[in-house]
């Protein structure tokens, strides 16, 4: 169980879903531990925090357990996605625990958002990647182009904003370029986070957060490691900006590849969002 | 309420279940595969056929659950007054009074299938 997640599932404002998918990582694998190592290096995070004076055993969050991941990843979406739209039906926001940056696919399906939020090093904007376009790196356009493939979740995303975002094909960027994607390098995305709140005004934003948006010196535990990233403290203030809007949040691509600072700070970012998330509710 | 026992892993999308109570058309049937430790698990999402609310359910696929039986009968109009029309049972001949349904263009002649379960029907 995800420390503190002492909610019923069926009074829960959140449920913590966890998805170890392992099926696409393109370096090194391991994001099949990722729900097990966030849960497992949540454990010292204090009960009570100071800033919104809350204790997150208040703030009504359940841990429904992982969905065990199989090879299917078509299959293993659709039953991720039911699964996650049963929480927002609930009025709770699911809380994914990658897994693979794949399963934002399933969790946007459920909560069909206006905005598609994001912190990642990667465009993720492929078509596909190895022949395959339920990739890792083919996340985001699967998410904000349903024309590209047959399978794509039904939704109408209207945009992407990637922060962090710093490396990606000659294709990607320029397919970035053509549609309704604002991408924020590292070192723009501090000085962007107000803008945030306007362009999110009124608007339902999915979050999520892909670990290896942030500098590998910071989280090495991830499968793609990429250089000149994003400030633990940046990502911090992104999901504080973020975490009004939004209906849906997933945390991924943390791996069991380093001694927990990868999982440390997803863990920590999940509770920023939670504490924010009823702060601005109340 | 005419309904029948079935396990979760005979039904399928287009057949009906009853989904806390009530009578559900099933719109979408996926399974989890179990693994080594766990049991397979099947999520319905379905619409209730009277009430059009959405509805959905998690099972492991060897759990029993409620069908209901639901007749699907033809009918033929024989009158139609306000947001009512009379309708005639094609095969007992007995009369019964129905609201006109918003999106249903109803005149005098006009033969239409219906869904019928205690007292609830349905035009489709």
């Amino acid at each position: 169980m995800y420390p503190g997640a002492t909610a019923d599932r069926t009074e829960a404002n959140f449920v913590v879903v966890g998805a170890p998918l392992d099926a696409s990582t393109t370096f090194a694998p391991g994001t099949r531990f990722g729900p097990r190592r966030i849960r497992h290096f949540s454990e010292t995070f204090d009960d009570y925090d100071h800033r919104t004076d809350r204790r997150f055993t208040d703030c009504s969050v359940h841990d429904a357990g992982d969905v065990h991941a199989w090879d299917a990843v078509d299959e293993y979406l659709e039953f991720l996605e039911g699964t996650l739209r049963d929480v927002h039906w609930d009025d709770a926001v699911p809380l994914l625990l990658g897994g693979e940056h794949t399963v934002s696919a399933a969790g946007a399906g459920a909560v069909d958002p206006d905005v598609f939020v994001c912190l990642d090093a990667h465009l993720d904007l492929r078509s596909e990647y190895d022949g395959n376009p339920l990739s890792h790196a083919c996340v985001t356009r699967r998410i904000l182009d349903p024309d590209d493939y047959d399978d794509a979740p039904d939704i109408d995303v209207q945009e992407a904003i990637i922060l962090g975002a710093r490396t990606g094909s000659e294709e990607e960027w320029q397919w970035a370029s053509e549609n309704d994607v604002t991408v924020v390098p590292p070192d723009e995305a501090a000085e962007f986070v107000p803008q945030l709140e306007d362009r999110l005004e009124g608007r339902e934003a999915y979050l999520s957060v892909d670990i290896d948006g942030a500098d590998p010196a910071y989280a090495p535990g991830t499968g793609t490691m990429e250089p000149f990233g994003l400030e633990p403290r940046t990502m911090r203030d992104v999901v504080r900006a973020v975490a009004p809007y939004a209906t849906g949040f997933d945390a991924v691509e943390v791996n069991d590849r380093d001694d927990g600072q990868a999982a440390s700070l997803a863990g920590k970012l999940l509770r920023e969002f939670v504490f924010s998330r009823v702060d601005a509710l109340e | 309420m005419a309904k029948q026992q079935k396990e979760v892993r005979d039904l399928g999308e287009g057949g009906y279940v009853l989904i806390d109570d009530a009578a559900c058309k099933i719109d979408s049937y996926s399974t989890a595969k179990p693994g080594k430790h766990g049991s397979a698990k099947a999520r319905i999402e379905a619409r209730g056929v009277f009430d059009g609310k959405r509805r959905s359910l998690s099972q492991p696929v060897d759990a029993k659950i409620w069908v209901p039986i639901i007749n699907r009968k033809q009918g033929q109009i024989v009158s139609v007054d306000g947001n009512d029309m009379q309708v005639m049972d094609l095969e007992t001949y007995e009369t019964i009074t129905m609201r006109i349904p918003e999106d249903v263009d109803a005149s005098p002649d006009d033969n239409i299938e219906y869904l019928e379960m205690e007292g609830q029907r349905k035009i489709v």
